[in-house]
């Protein structure tokens, strides 16, 4: 259990994330242990990190989700973010000046059918 | 100070002396004219125009009965102001034109001037005060027909503008999932902004899985266009659906590589008809002749 993160493992070594009200994503370093951890006691090969309840993404919560890329490149996961809010990705798309190095799918059921791109 | 305070009294009361005495003819006279105007061609019923009439006189009065000098920025004065920002408007709103109430404002203001002839009396410098404040009046009036002519104006191009950008961007289910977008035109922030906004969205409702962004109808791409177009192309990827930019013109495509826009990580298509068979193929769909 990590606080401010939902870790459901869904089958098919995939992991859900569904990150919580509790979560700082300015302190990264508070849960990438823990869910390294957590990740390789599941035998994970996907993170699937479910964004439906985060309706804007600004620098602080991108940096977040790139140093838990990176984190899952390491342990050689692959991180799928899906369901992205349209208002998030307007916001985030507009911010960007690269590309995003993790995959997206449109829900839950995509990514776990491979269903994903990069944007 | 003192004698032009005298002087402009004056001309208030021979103005208003005019009015009293030939009140029921002027009002008869611009009410006909009115009739001819706006009644025939049904902008006006005869009941609103002798309204106006009696509306207009009565409020040229109260300015003369309000106070020594004519206070153009008085309650009185706006007042009349108003009352014929409000009727060309009117006018305006039922289809009749700026020249005819220009006419009539015009026709109003040889009426009372007019009317000055009735009294020998009047000197020529009084019937020259006159004529400079009956002037001055119907000059605020005339700049402020114009001032509505071209608000109403600038609200149709507006409008216009609205509607042109809305169907210039029309955002079709082709397919199951499937989105087209065809951009026509020139790509500006506020248009990608909207566009996008409007993309984005459906998108999610309708959980598309493949959008194909068709730009045949682009003119011209520059730095700030193409940037624009990367916004839009990634935003759809983050949303997790699948961005295929077509009909990338030759003329774009040289624009584009002079530009120095690398295009690499996005799919593209030389027409919309072969954006959609990589959508069929990239969804598994194969579409074949029907047979009987």
């Amino acid at each position: 259990m990590i606080p401010g993160l939902h870790l459901t493992p869904i089958g098919n070594n995939s992991v859900l994330l569904e990150p919580g009200e509790g979560l700082d994503p300015s302190a990264p370093d508070n849960y990438l242990a823990e869910l390294m951890a957590f990740l390789q006691e599941h035998h994970a090969d996907t993170l699937i990190y479910d964004l439906k309840t985060v309706p804007l993404i600004d620098q602080v919560y991108y940096n977040w989700l790139i140093r838990l890329y990176r984190l899952c490149l390491l342990a050689n996961i692959e991180m799928i973010a899906v369901n992205f809010c349209s208002t998030a990705a307007f916001a985030l798309s507009l911010s960007l000046t690269e590309s995003p190095p993790f995959k997206c799918a449109l829900d839950v059921e995509s990514a776990r059918h491979g269903i994903v791109v990069l944007a | 100070m003192a004698n032009n305070n005298e002087q402009t009294t004056s001309t208030n009361r021979i103005l208003l002396k005019l009015f009293m005495t030939q009140i029921g003819a002027i009002s008869n006279v611009i009410e006909e004219r009115g009739k001819t105007i706006f009644a025939k061609q049904n902008i006006l019923t005869t009941e609103e125009i002798t309204d106006y009439s009696l509306e207009l006189l009565e409020l040229l009065v109260n300015i003369l009965h309000a106070d020594e000098n004519i206070d153009r920025r008085g309650p009185e004065y706006q007042a009349l102001r108003r009352f014929f920002t409000e009727f060309s408007h009117q006018i305006q709103v039922r289809g009749g034109s700026l020249e005819e109430f220009v006419r009539y404002t015009q026709f109003l203001q040889r009426v009372f001037i007019e009317g000055l002839e009735s009294d020998e009396n009047l000197s020529f410098k009084e019937t020259r005060d006159v004529l400079l404040l009956v002037a001055t009046i119907f000059n605020d009036i005339t700049m402020d027909v114009f001032r509505v002519y071209l608000e109403e104006k600038e609200h149709t191009i507006q409008v216009q503008q609205e509607e042109i950008r809305e169907t210039s961007t029309p955002i079709t289910e082709i397919w199951d999932g499937v989105l087209t977008l065809p951009i026509i035109g020139t790509l500006d922030s506020a248009r990608t902004v909207a566009v996008m906004e409007k993309l984005l969205s459906r998108i999610e409702s309708d959980r598309a899985r493949v959008v194909l962004m068709d730009v045949t109808g682009v003119m011209a791409i520059d730095s700030q266009v193409s940037h624009y177009l990367i916004q839009m192309l990634r935003a759809i990827g983050l949303m997790g659906a699948k961005a295929i930019l077509t009909g990338i013109r030759p003329e774009i495509a040289r624009a584009l590589t002079s530009l120095n826009i690398n295009l690499g990580d996005v799919v593209t298509r030389s027409t919309l008809a072969e954006g959609l068979k990589e959508t069929f193929q990239y969804l598994g769909i194969t579409a074949g002749a029907a047979t009987k």
